[in-house]
């Protein structure tokens, strides 16, 4: 199973409360406290072959599983969010020539990752932020047109502009701009002549403090003509392809995130005694522990069908990729947001509680819903889509069968076919679409189990929303210039349902193999669609969506699974070896002093 | 599947286009989408200028492979528009796209 690796990398990483493990929280604190980049801790990830998963299989690295990828990123993500941002900037950063690069720049690109020099991707400017094709970074061609491109500029806000070796930058390359006035070209610092770039000043930043957050500008920088990545004036083109597969890996990230605050949130919870009990059993509570719980699960769902789809549909990831880097951020935040007024005073305290973490992942998680296309972007991509999305809806077409797919965990993953990724999900998503036959799955679990129906029955509710969803997209199809504020409400929906369809999806093909697992109990009887689709149908704005009973039995079973060092997750993610290991040689978890002059990353 | 067209989808009523298209028939169809989405009237139109100069945003462009698909027939790229972006040139395209049909019944 995909995440599989992510137990061992987990393992491999060792415990993070013991302060004698390298990549403790102890240390990650520090580090933050000292606004200082985390090389030693990116060299840890290094040594364990991460940075193979940023290549695929057929550039000579180990992608060729995206659901794996995210597993792998998530798990960095949880121990220290600053950290998988500044190690992953490389996969951020190559996905472009993965997308739309000849074979000699994927040979070559593969083989510089592999080296383990890191990457970054160069599209913002200061002046222009979101607006991509207002860029004013130019190439011209150079005097003999053979020789390439002279590049000049400034792009700023780059993780890892100074640090990083290479940079896909976006660069107008028609003076008149415009969706063909743009390319992507693939820079090799290491080959500039001095005095043709300089690095911008590091950002400070008030969260992944320790993140190269800095620019660069470059003056007349020759690049040599091979390093156009796909054809010239299609920069855009390959930048909103290559933004679906970050978009989506974006959810790792949030996962990552939600998870370290959630098992904040229950330790406290299980320690804190008020009124001689525990805060865990005041209801109030236990309800937004409850809510939290719920709420990570759903975003899972959702992140696990995006991830897979990448393979199963990726024609259709402009829809899926929009849906998850809008919605799952946004409800991470949300989820923090409650938990910090679970914590209380100890959210706001820095050394009181657990060295001050929850704060630094408030701090760190923001910068999530911000870059690659921030909330808005999302929503306004969807907007975009509104035509095709209610045409689809009216005719229910979609990739049914790759929804199904998605939705199957057990079944193995297509090969990646990234050529066909498409701008436009020309027939929608499959997802809303496998509605119909996710329901009747549903009835016939329901017939069989009877503890199935009140699942069932908030899942019924589904068809008349997005009914109601698809005629208010409908009736906003010329919102194409002027977008008004109220077709972000109806994207904001259609994200909703969306997620509460990818939610009975999962649930109804994967149930009964996860039923036998260590995470049975969540998927018995449907406890977390249940829970899901109340939090789902809720934030929908539908009366008498709420389920107490499946949110209570959802809080339980999370405790258990946290209680036994497991992850709080739909799948099986043991975050410690079954038999403890002896201290030796191999014993997993990398110890401090191994690698006390831990490399740069 | 499940067929939820039951009033509830209100469609901008254009003139269906001509069986056999011809250059002006094919213009006024896509000045009328054009027209549609901006916001602004026909007249307003300029077949020549970059229909993003109208401010319809490169990613909404690329919804007009739908239309044309609708109404021709036709599956072309999502960046038709980006490739051919005024009016007059879609024009071009398409009519080549189409070409001489045989009358359909
Ligand atoms: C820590 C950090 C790391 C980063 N790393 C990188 C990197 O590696 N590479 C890179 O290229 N960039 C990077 N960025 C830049 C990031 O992607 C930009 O911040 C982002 O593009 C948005 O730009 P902006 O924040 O200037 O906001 P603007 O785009 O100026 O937005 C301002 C406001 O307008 C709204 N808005 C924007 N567009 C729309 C729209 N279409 N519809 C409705 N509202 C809209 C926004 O929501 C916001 O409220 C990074 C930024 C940060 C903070």
């Amino acid at each position: 199973m995909p995440y599989r690796l992510a137990e061992q990398l987990e393992w491999n990483l060792g415990d993070p409360d013991d302060p004698g493990t390298l990549f403790s929280h102890a240390r990650s604190l520090a580090l933050d406290e000292r606004e200082e980049f985390p090389a030693a801790l990116c060299a840890v990830l290094d040594q364990f072959g991460l940075y193979e998963f940023y290549i695929p299989t057929a550039h000579g690295g180990r992608l060729a599983d995206y659901e794996q990828l995210v597993q792998l990123v998530r798990t960095v993500a949880r121990r220290d969010l600053t950290v998988a941002i500044a190690h992953g900037k490389t996969y951020l950063g190559a996905v472009c020539v993965w997308v739309d690069g000849s074979a000699e720049q994927r040979r070559r690109l593969g083989a510089a990752i592999a080296s383990r020099l890191p990457v970054c991707l160069a599209l913002t400017e200061s002046a222009h932020g979101s607006d991509l094709l207002a860029g004013d970074v130019v190439a011209e061609p150079a005097a003999d047109e053979a020789a390439g491109h002279l590049v000049s500029g400034e792009k700023w806000l780059i993780n890892n502009a100074t640090r990083g070796s290479l940079l896909s930058v976006l660069c107008r390359t028609d003076p008149a701009g415009g969706p063909r006035g743009h390319s992507v070209l693939l820079v090799d610092k290491r080959d500039l002549p001095a005095g043709t770039y300089r690095h911008l000043d590091k950002v400070r930043t008030h969260g992944i403090r320790g993140a190269d957050i800095s620019g660069i500008a470059f003056d007349r920088a020759p690049v040599p003509a091979g390093a156009v990545v796909g054809e010239v004036g299609h920069g855009l083109e390959t930048v909103l392809k290559s933004l679906q597969l970050t978009r989506t890996m974006c959810a790792a990230l949030s996962l990552g995130a939600a998870d370290h605050a959630l098992a904040l949130g229950l330790d406290f919870a299980a320690q804190r005694r008020l009124y001689g009990r525990s805060l865990i059993d005041l209801p109030q509570a236990r309800r937004t522990l409850a809510e939290s719980a719920a709420d990570v699960l759903a975003g899972e769902a959702l992140a696990l069908v995006a991830a897979r789809t990448v393979q199963t549909a990726p024609a259709e990831l402009s829809v899926v990729a929009a849906v998850t880097k809008y919605l799952v951020p946004t409800r991470t935040e949300a989820v923090i947001t409650a938990l910090t007024g679970l914590l209380g005073a100890r959210a706001f305290l820095k050394d009181v509680h657990a060295g001050g973490r929850f704060q630094k992942v408030d701090r760190d998680h923001r910068i999530v819903g911000l870059f690659d296309g921030n909330t808005l972007v999302n929503l306004n991509s969807l907007i975009s889509q509104f035509s095709t999305l209610v045409r689809a809806h009216r005719r229910g077409t979609g990739d049914v069968a790759g929804a199904a797919a998605a939705f199957r965990l057990t079944a193995p993953l297509p090969p990646v076919a990234l050529e066909r990724l498409s701008l436009l999900a020309r027939h929608g998503s499959g997802v809303p679409a496998a509605l119909p036959g996710c329901l009747a799955l549903l009835r016939d679990a329901a017939a069989r189990n009877p503890a199935v129906e009140p699942a069932l029955r908030a899942a019924e509710r589904l068809p008349a929303v997005m009914d109601e969803v698809h005629a208010e997209m409908a009736g906003l199809l010329d919102a194409r210039t002027e977008v008004p504020p109220a077709a972000f409400e109806t994207a904001r929906r259609f994200t909703l349902c969306f997620a509460a369809v990818a939610c009975v999806g999962l649930w109804t093909h994967s149930h009964l193999d996860a039923e036998a697992g260590a995470t049975g109990p969540l998927w018995r009887d449907a406890l977390w669609l249940r829970a899901a689709l109340a939090r789902l149908l809720t934030a929908l704005g539908l009366p008498d969506a709420a389920d107490p009973e499946a949110l209570d039995g959802v809080l339980d079973a999370a405790r258990a699974l946290h209680a036994e060092r497991r992850l709080v997750s739909l799948l099986p993610l043991a975050l410690r070896p079954a038999t403890p290991v002896q201290d030796g040689p191999d014993r997993p978890g990398v110890r401090a002093h191994a690698h006390a002059a831990g490399g740069a990353s | 599947m499940i067929d939820t067209s039951t009033g509830s989808t209100p469609q901008p009523a254009f003139d269906p286009a001509p069986r056999q298209p011809t250059a002006e028939s094919l213009a006024r169809w896509l000045v009328q989408h054009v027209a549609a989405y901006t916001r602004l009237s026909a007249d307003a139109i300029d077949r020549t200028a970059p229909l993003t100069g109208y401010g319809l945003d490169s990613v909404a462009a690329l919804s007009l492979c739908g239309d044309i698909e609708d109404e021709f027939d036709l599956a072309v790229e999502p960046t038709v528009a980006w490739d051919h972006p005024t009016v007059e040139a879609l024009v071009a395209y398409l009519l080549d796209a189409l070409g001489p049909r045989p009358e359909t019944a």
